[in-house]
């Protein structure tokens, strides 16, 4: 225990994952042994996947900060190309102007780099808004104008500006008294969000009942809302190392995390739904698409930014 | 020099960007075991061709033609010989005996890769095949043919556009199959029916 408290807050937190993913494993490999099935066999494709996605994010998360800021800005690149190649709302002729969408996310990542927060929160809301139109109009096909002028943006919104937020993090100013940083703040955030995923399934596996919202997401219940929210404000708590929170705020930071996951996640739930798709992709074994693993955190990652932006920077 | 020419685009430069515009190969292993063989594919876009060359290993790469056409890619001399030096083509007419060309390279015991709509279809649609794929291999019945099933390379590049943009497409090579009907008709029946077929499989 001793040792543990001599590392630091970034290390304490790398042996925390690696503690969940050790546990996660061992407990499913004792559960096949004992009985074996389809369904303990799903999770043991899960848990490995969350090994290589939790190396890679661990990763790029302690290396040189721009070596993070390009790893996130391949995933919302990545991110935006899935949504965009399902999406039916997209026109072909919509194709070079998504093309200029494209080039937002260098730009966005950039701006987030260099720190520069007006620029970073504007180039999405204010100038793709209007310059995805503009090109639009330039085009000259009206038939379903309005649906690509709309969906355009959002989806820049949902994949670029939303995760963006995490990159920023890194940029923010030093606050005294505080050693962890924005890298003790990105991984708070991103494993509270995962782990409230993975609380919010278990807890209604083991005690759902009453379905929340039926039509668009059977599988998530009120026990399983209520049970992950409160696992995830307790996680929430325990870590509060990471952050320069006062007991009061990092509990309230963890149900801002739970609470915002869980709308980012029936939100792309609905999408899905729209297209007539399960999962948005098949890029990462058992978890479907790319869409799939950061819906939760394209909702609760501006949120929770805007939380630490407001009690320590404002 | 040509091969090394090939080699460097197709294994170390198209992986890159082919990954990076979101093509994605399945199932390269069709390939294994196999010299010979005639890939029939439905064509979308220029990143068909591209997709192909990079799916092929090595020792295959610089025995495998793809077929274009002397009326498009023959009209100037530069784009001839840029074809032929960097996709390895067989360029053929499609008036006089065109097949003559290809029947030659096959008895070289090098590979071909076919387009058998002989153009561009629009995205998601396919067009009627035409019967060259059926002489072919009627003619050479011990060269087996792969079915290749390939979506979304035409939202990458339509026929008309210069500028790529990244899409997630999928190019599904099916398992290498000696052509059993016995008229052109029947061969090309089957043809398309193989690379049909291979839409509804999921991802490997």
């Amino acid at each position: 225990m001793q040792y543990f408290k001599d590392l630091t807050e970034i290390q304490q937190m790398i042996m925390v994952i690696l503690g969940v993913l050790v546990f996660a494993t061992t407990l499913f490999w004792i559960w096949k042994k004992i009985k074996p099935g389809p369904q303990v066999d799903e999770l043991m494709t899960r848990t490995k996947s969350w090994w290589v996605m939790a190396s890679i994010f661990t990763t790029a998360a302690v290396v040189h900060p721009a070596i993070s800021f390009i790893a996130f800005g391949l995933l919302s690149f990545a991110a935006f190309r899935e949504i965009s190649s399902i999406s039916k709302n997209a026109r072909i002729e919509d194709r070079s102007i998504i093309f200029w969408a494209y080039l937002a996310i260098p730009l966005q990542y950039g701006f987030a780099y260099m720190g520069w927060f007006v620029p970073f929160l504007i180039l999405i809301p204010v100038g793709m808004f209007m310059l995805i139109p503009f090109l639009l109009v330039l085009k000259g096909h009206t038939q379903d104008i309005a649906r690509s002028m709309s969906v355009i943006p959002t989806h820049l919104m949902l994949t670029v500006f939303s995760i963006s937020h995490l990159a920023y993090l890194l940029s923010l100013p030093e606050l005294p008294q505080f050693n962890a940083g924005g890298r003790g703040l990105l991984l708070f955030v991103v494993f509270l969000t995962e782990m409230n995923d993975v609380f919010q399934f278990t807890w209604g596996k083991l005690l759902g009942r009453h379905k929340i919202v039926e039509k668009i997401s059977p599988n998530k219940t009120w026990e399983g809302f209520i049970g992950g929210l409160l696992s995830t404000i307790a996680a929430a708590y325990f870590l509060r190392f990471l952050t320069p929170f006062s007991e009061i705020q990092a509990l309230g930071s963890g149900l801002l995390i739970a609470c915002m996951g869980f709308v980012g996640d029936i939100i792309v739930s609905a999408i899905k739904r729209d297209f007539g798709l399960k999962d948005t992709g098949n890029t990462i074994k058992g978890h479907g698409g790319i869409l799939d693993r950061i819906d939760s955190l394209a909702i609760s990652a501006p949120f929770f930014f805007y939380y630490v932006y407001l009690i320590c920077y404002w | 020099m040509k091969l090394v020419f090939l080699i460097v685009i197709y294994k170390v430069v198209m992986p890159v960007l082919l990954k990076l515009v979101g093509v994605r190969i399945s199932h390269k292993a069709a390939y294994q075991g196999q010299k010979q063989f005639i890939v029939v594919a439905n064509h979308n876009s220029h990143v068909d061709t591209m997709a192909l060359l990079a799916s092929l290993p090595i020792r295959l790469l610089i025995k495998t033609h793809p077929v274009a056409t002397a009326n498009y890619f023959g009209k100037k001399k530069w784009l001839a010989f840029i074809s032929n030096l960097l996709v390895n083509t067989v360029l053929i007419k499609q008036k006089d005996n065109a097949l003559q060309l290809l029947e030659e390279k096959l008895k070289k015991g090098h590979s071909l890769i076919l387009f058998p709509e002989g153009t561009r279809g629009k995205p998601g649609e396919i067009l009627a095949f035409k019967s060259g794929i059926g002489v072919l291999l009627q003619a050479f019945p011990h060269i087996p043919f792969i079915p290749v099933w390939i979506e979304g390379t035409g939202k990458i590049l339509p026929k008309g556009s210069y500028l790529p943009v990244p899409f997630e497409a999928e190019v599904k090579i099916g398992a290498a199959t000696l052509a059993t009907g016995t008229s052109v008709e029947e061969i090309v029946i089957e043809v398309q029916t193989a690379i049909l077929d291979l839409r509804k499989r999921e991802h490997l």
